[in-house]
């Protein structure tokens, strides 16, 4: 449990979001805030997609189609449907958590990781597809463009604006998510459910003899995690305000997402925060460059792996319990 | 449909699925001998293609030096792979899904390095043969009835060294029982590697066939990646000859498939197929029992 929580999450939580929210009121350089906002929308992505990946122990490969659902899925019905993306990114979320259902049935009776990986990665093959391929609704890979930005908000006299160009706002919205989405799955992971999940990941037959419903619990995090993915997804779409198939559930997304799982630490609270903070920072400082960001990607998910399996989040937790010693 | 669509529909169903028996075969091979799931595979083909290109104009030798060379130059960098990166993680607990996430990674990365070296700039290689057969109503030109001839001996050489030979009864043993192969002698490790590049000279054998009609490119072997993970599964995961079958099969739907709605949903209704039999038969169309 302390591996997978680190030791005092929640106080480490309540910190970081302490600094976070301080930076906007310092930091004014918009383009620094656009790049946190990426920052924390995808760190509730990867924290989702962790739900499964690490801390269920069910190496799933297809989660950017959750989030290609979360993000087509609100944009179009705020733009066909006229509903306010307030509601829709709700809408959002649970179509994503429905295609996880659907998906989960048939890879959740297999134990073969291989199986698990090859058809979750397929049926992210198939959305973006299907994305492309329905241009009449979606305009394909020429990009969905014109989506609403989240309405302004009216907080007790001051107005505040969303979506591109209005990064103060971007960014508190973002923030906001990021914490509560956070929050929930502390309190989640804290209590009962979490050691259900932890006693499955370490033995599913233990768990199983001691009641554990394995299928119905494994469909259910599943789908928590597609929610949460989907969530991160519609946010964005609304963020961004331009998707295109390739660049919601394209094989960068997922390389890039592993990666912040990885580097950060696979099954460990903080390490998909700290790996999506790192690499969204590198990767657009690398910017400049030239088009090496997909080439320290792939370099850095195989160092990672063949070096610090444990990412930074158990490195960070290695040196801590070091200097506790 | 009439009888000449009906006979070049299933011929160039046989063709692409001829390609996707070369690259799903080596995946199973090595998934069979090794439990490994190799996503750097196409990068193989990306690799072969290339090499082929560069020793054919620029180095200028002869297409088929250049292209045998090729095949030579992958197989070794397949030893390098699994020595450098493969073997480590095996070492290791868990190792299961670090290896996919490492060869995703490595996939990447040479991707991206490809295109930071050759740029995004397509070319293809020359035709190995011109002409075209023509019989009756049929036409199909003789470089894509080379893919499947060039497949079925590549193919048919494979299946020898397997069931034939000494070195094919050391892969067989090491496949059922790496620990017990070794306690009678056979070097495991090495048989292993040799597992790699023999599968990457078929997705090389695979890539230079298709070089001529496709552009070689930094991204080309990703679409044929994921499709042959969807044989393999097809065919039972780590079965030789239930990847090839499964090839051949797959090919031939896809074939149909497209005559009948548009290519744009030929991999819509592959990958579909893959998880509606997923659903019906876990284990493959062929098996019953995990691989």
């Amino acid at each position: 449990m302390t591996e997978m929580l680190g030791r005092r999450p929640a106080l480490t939580l309540l910190l970081l979001i302490a600094v976070l929210a301080v930076i906007p009121f310092v930091v004014t350089n918009p383009y620094y805030l656009h790049v946190l906002t990426i920052f924390l929308l995808f760190a509730i992505f990867a924290s989702g997609w962790n739900l499964t990946l690490g801390i269920l122990g069910l190496k799933t490969l297809g989660h950017h189609a959750f989030f290609a659902l979360g993000a087509y899925g609100s944009a179009m019905l705020s733009h066909y449907a006229g509903v306010s993306p307030w509601a829709t990114i709700w809408v959002g979320a649970g179509i994503a958590a429905l295609a996880g259902l659907l998906i989960g049935v048939p890879i959740l009776r297999i134990r073969s990781m291989p199986h698990v990986a090859i058809v979750t990665l397929a049926f992210a093959e198939i959305i973006r597809l299907v994305l492309a391929n329905l241009k009449d609704w979606t305009r394909g890979e020429l990009g969905f463009w014109g989506i609403d930005a989240m309405p302004a908000l009216n907080l007790g006299g001051t107005v505040v604006e969303f979506g591109t160009g209005k990064p103060f706002g971007s960014y508190l919205l973002a923030l906001a998510f990021f914490a509560g989405v956070h929050a929930l799955l502390l309190v989640v992971l804290r209590g009962r459910i979490g050691l259900t999940l932890v006693a499955m990941r370490d033995s599913e037959l233990a768990a199983e003899s001691l009641a554990v419903d394995l299928t119905r619990w494994k469909l259910g995090v599943f789908a928590f995690s597609a929610a949460i993915v989907g969530l991160s997804g519609a946010l964005y779409a609304h963020y961004i305000q331009i998707l295109t198939p390739t660049s919601t559930v394209g094989p960068e997304m997922l390389v890039t997402l592993l990666a912040m799982i990885i580097v950060g630490g696979v099954g460990r609270f903080t390490g998909p925060i700290l790996g999506a903070l790192l690499l969204t920072v590198v990767g657009e400082a690398l910017r400049e460059f030239g088009d090496y960001r997909m080439l320290l990607y792939g370099g850095i998910v195989m160092l990672f792996v063949l070096g610090a399996p444990r990412g930074l989040a158990g490195w960070l937790a290695l040196i801590g319990r070091r200097r506790a010693a | 449909m009439t009888g000449a669509i009906l006979i070049e529909t299933l011929l160039n169903g046989l063709i692409t699925g001829a390609i996707y028996a070369l690259i799903g075969s080596g995946i199973a091979l090595i998934y069979g001998t090794t439990r490994v799931l190799n996503f750097a595979h196409g990068e193989a083909m990306m690799l072969a293609a290339y090499a082929a290109l560069i020793l054919s104009t620029t180095a200028g030798l002869p297409l088929w030096l250049a292209a045998l060379g090729a095949i030579l130059l992958v197989m070794a960098g397949g030893v390098v792979m699994q020595r450098a990166v493969i073997a480590p993680i095996l070492a290791r607990e868990d190792w299961s899904f670090r290896i996919i996430a490492a060869t995703i990674g490595l996939s990447i990365f040479l991707q991206s390095a490809a295109q930071l070296i050759w740029g995004e700039g397509f070319s293809a290689l020359p035709y190995f043969f011109d002409g075209v057969l023509v019989l009756g109503p049929v036409r199909m030109p003789w470089q894509r009835i080379a893919i499947l001839i060039v497949a079925l001996v590549a193919l048919g050489l494979s299946a020898l060294l397997l069931y034939r030979t000494r070195f094919g009864q050391m892969i067989r043993a090491t496949a059922q029982d790496a620990e017990a192969a070794e306690a009678f002698g056979i070097p495991a490790a090495r048989v292993h590697t040799m597992v790699f590049a023999l599968s990457a000279g078929l997705a090389a054998v695979g890539a230079i066939m298709l070089a001529p009609l496709l552009s070689v490119n930094p991204w080309m072997g990703v679409p044929y990646i994921l499709k042959a993970f969807a044989v393999v599964i097809l065919g039972g995961l780590g079965s030789f000859g239930g990847a090839i079958l499964a090839g051949f099969l797959l090919g031939i739907i896809e074939s149909f498939g497209v005559t009948l709605t548009s290519s744009e949903w030929r991999d819509v209704i592959s990958f579909g197929l893959l998880i509606a039999v997923i659903w019906v038969r876990p284990y493959g169309l062929f098996s019953t029992r995990e691989g």
